[in-house]
């Protein structure tokens, strides 16, 4: 009894480790094998990779299951090709992927699949990459920079978003009062997608915006402002959101309101946006592809340490599918099969 | 004297009693765990991950410590004198965001219709004003308006993001690397290296060692742990302690927007929300290192150690793959486990002391 506490103590520290191990023992099973080929691509600028097998997934939390996907699809395509994979989220904070750049070029990563977490503060950690040999393929986002990564796949925003658009006019029969909530101000994406909504329902003469409010790509945000539009305007007959998240919130006030037959739509494709598509309580979203996406990028990335070069553009724009209640049953956690 | 006895210290006064031998030497290893933690967690990262046993690694671990240490120094001055500072991340990104304006964009007099660029010195000299400012103001709510330090700072820390965020209308500053013709260039260096040393690692270094020693070498060290031990005791002593609290909040500010700098200028690029939650791992780490949340108790050096074994942990966690969830889980076991093993220090030197008084007066 008396030697408790020590023990105790002792227990404590072993306990600790013991976790430690048990996270780490089954990911890093493998060791990794020889470089690819060995560094001498400086002067031709081809990237060898840092020497190892590995290859870092670097993408925003997990907790949104549209990084999961697309994490997951890379880290899947990966080790098919014989890739050794570290998954790793930066919680899009800049500092945080400068970090994980480094923890990548210090451990010989052979290629870096990142889903930026912004298209400023991104450049110098790519560069740092490239600076150490390793080639960056950056999806789901660009980056304000040519030439630095080497590919930059991302989903085309402005053409799913147009697609959507079309179905959201046809379900309001060409005429009706519509709101829209936009998505944080600061994200280019937002702008893309909203320029791409008016550019479709602005040809129609009888269509009328009556409120236009940010709600920040956020549900309860969403929720929230809906609600007060609705409440000032109990005519509405459409909402059109900037992502699936948002068009959430506006399905629930519009449930809440004791409102029936307005549409919505949103973009991204979410497993939720799809229920709700089922259910008939949403009219659409644009599917982004981040599975397909993600496979792309280490398709490339294996091309491109082996051959030295991807024989594609930098800057590749994968077209959005529309989803309605005719196609949702063959959406899946974003991935469409036909 | 009457000797109150608490049953947990009746069990404790057994276990010291029986065996004085084994005794110190639990208590050696408590005083220093967190070192040994440190050793043990550097040495399994270097068993399960093949390239992390590498000087290169251990640069580069000092430099992601660098960040979260600095503002942890600043947290050790604050929560010393049973105090917190919330508002450190905040600053962090405001202190940035300053920064990236004044190289982007020049200060714009529109009296004079001219726009002022200001060269690097100046404008790091500019921003850790800013820093000091929002301490200061944090210092005068807590001492002058009796606000409570957690309010105080919690008020601030959206204040500063706020400002952060307006500066830009939240976008980035993407071209802080100056222009040669404005004679603003070079501010980029802090994020590099000089001898291979990164320059975040040695910043963290110096002002370690100086903060280390004004803590524990001069006066006014002396009255920041009067001011957390008992804070009457101290102001009927004749302590300031009013400009002692100031001063303290100053300093985690300036230290705040020291790393606002560092950070702005690794990235080369001033983004209006970095430094969110920092705050939170400023304070872990000087929990780690034996600080007391209710003040009095603390140590620079105990405060670095505890953000090495934090850095460790993500840094090898990360070129080991683990789950970004599982880091969560055992970053959060590792401070709370801290916490309880310091619990466990402190009653078995309160039962020390008590031996102690208890033999002399046996002598007597």
């Amino acid at each position: 009894m008396k030697r408790f506490k020590k023990i105790v103590a002792m227990v404590l520290f072993v306990g600790m480790m013991g976790i430690l191990f048990a996270g780490c023992g089954d990911d890093s099973s493998k060791t990794s094998g020889s470089a690819a080929s060995s560094g001498q691509g400086k002067e031709a600028k081809v990237l060898t990779g840092g020497g190892s097998k590995i290859i870092y997934v670097i993408t925003p939390s997990h907790s949104n299951p549209f990084f999961k996907t697309e994490a997951d699809a890379a880290a899947a395509k990966a080790k098919t090709l014989g890739y050794e994979v570290k998954m790793v989220s930066h919680d899009d904070d800049a500092t945080k992927q400068a970090e994980l750049f480094e923890n990548a070029i210090s451990d010989k990563a052979a290629a870096i699949i990142c889903d930026n977490a912004g298209a400023d503060a991104t450049v110098a950690a790519v560069q740092k990459a490239r600076d150490a040999n390793i080639p960056t393929f950056l999806i789901d986002r660009e980056i304000n920079g040519n030439g630095i990564a080497v590919s930059q796949i991302v989903a085309n925003n402005y053409q799913g978003a147009k697609a959507i658009a079309e179905v959201f006019v046809e379900k309001m029969g060409e005429t009706g009062k519509y709101a829209e909530l936009l998505g944080k101000e600061s994200d280019t994406n937002a702008g893309v997608r909203s320029s791409a909504f008016h550019e479709v329902i602005d040809q129609y003469a009888d269509m009328k915006m009556v409120a236009q409010q940010t709600a920040n790509w956020e549900q309860t945000e969403a929720y929230q402002k809906a609600e007060t539009i609705l409440q000032s305007n109990s005519d509405i007959k459409g909402i059109i959101c900037g992502n699936d998240t948002m068009a959430i919130g506006a399905v629930a006030a519009i449930k809440n309101a004791g409102l029936k037959d307005v549409a919505v739509i949103g973009v991204d494709g979410s497993d939720e946006a799809a229920a709700a598509i089922r259910e008939g309580t949403m009219t659409g979203t644009a599917l982004q592809q981040a599975a397909l996406i993600a496979e792309m990028a280490v398709e490339q990335a294996d091309k491109y340490l082996k051959e030295g070069k991807t024989g594609l553009e930098e800057k590749q724009l994968v077209d959005c599918i529309a989803i309605t209640s005719k196609n949702v049953d063959k959406l899946k956690t974003f991935v469409y099969k036909e | 004297m009457s000797i109150v006895k608490t049953k947990n210290a009746t069990f404790m006064e057994t276990m010291i009693g029986e065996k004085q031998g084994s005794n110190s030497l639990t208590m050696m290893l408590l005083k220093g765990r967190t070192l040994i933690v440190l050793i043990l967690l550097l040495i399994f990262f270097s068993i399960v991950t093949p390239n992390f046993l590498s000087a290169n690694t251990f640069l580069l671990l000092a430099k992601h410590v660098a960040l979260y240490g600095i503002l942890a120094i600043g947290m050790t001055y604050v929560i010393i004198t049973g105090g917190i500072d919330l508002s450190v991340g905040a600053v962090v990104g405001l202190a940035g965001m300053v920064a990236g304006g004044m190289i982007q964009n020049g200060i714009t007099l529109q009296v004079f219709d001219v726009t002022l660029y200001f060269s690097i010195p100046l404008v790091i000299l500019f921003t850790l004003l800013v820093g000091a400012v929002v301490g200061l103001i944090n210092g005068i709510t807590i001492t002058k308006f009796g606000v409570a330090p957690f309010i105080a700072t919690l008020g601030t820390m959206y204040i500063a993001r706020g400002f952060a965020m307006l500066h830009s209308n939240g976008a980035t500053y993407s071209n802080i690397i100056g222009n040669d013709a404005l004679g603003n260039v070079g501010f980029t260096l802090l994020g590099g290296r000089v001898m291979g040393i990164p320059v975040g690692a040695i910043i963290l270094a110096v002002i370690a060692v100086a903060a280390g020693i004004l803590l524990k070498r001069t006066t006014f060290g002396w009255h920041i742990f009067s001011i957390g031990g008992n804070e009457k005791a101290a102001k009927l002593s004749g302590v300031k302690v009013d400009k002692v609290k100031i001063l303290v909040y100053i300093f985690s500010g300036v230290c705040a927007a020291i790393v606002g700098i560092i950070t702005a200028s690794q990235l080369e690029a001033a983004h209006p929300a970095s430094g969110e939650t920092w705050e939170m791992n400023a304070i872990a780490a000087a929990v780690l290192g034996g600080t007391s949340m209710m003040g009095g108790i603390g140590t620079i050096g105990g405060t670095i150690i505890g953000a090495f074994v934090i850095g460790v942990i993500s840094d090898g966690m990360v070129m080991c793959g683990v789950s970004e969830f599982w880091q969560m889980i055992i970053k959060g076991l590792v401070i709370i486990l801290a916490v309880i093993v310091d619990q466990f220090q402190r009653n078995m030197e309160a039962k020390i002391a008590l031996q102690a008084r208890n033999d002399t007066k046996g002598e007597e």
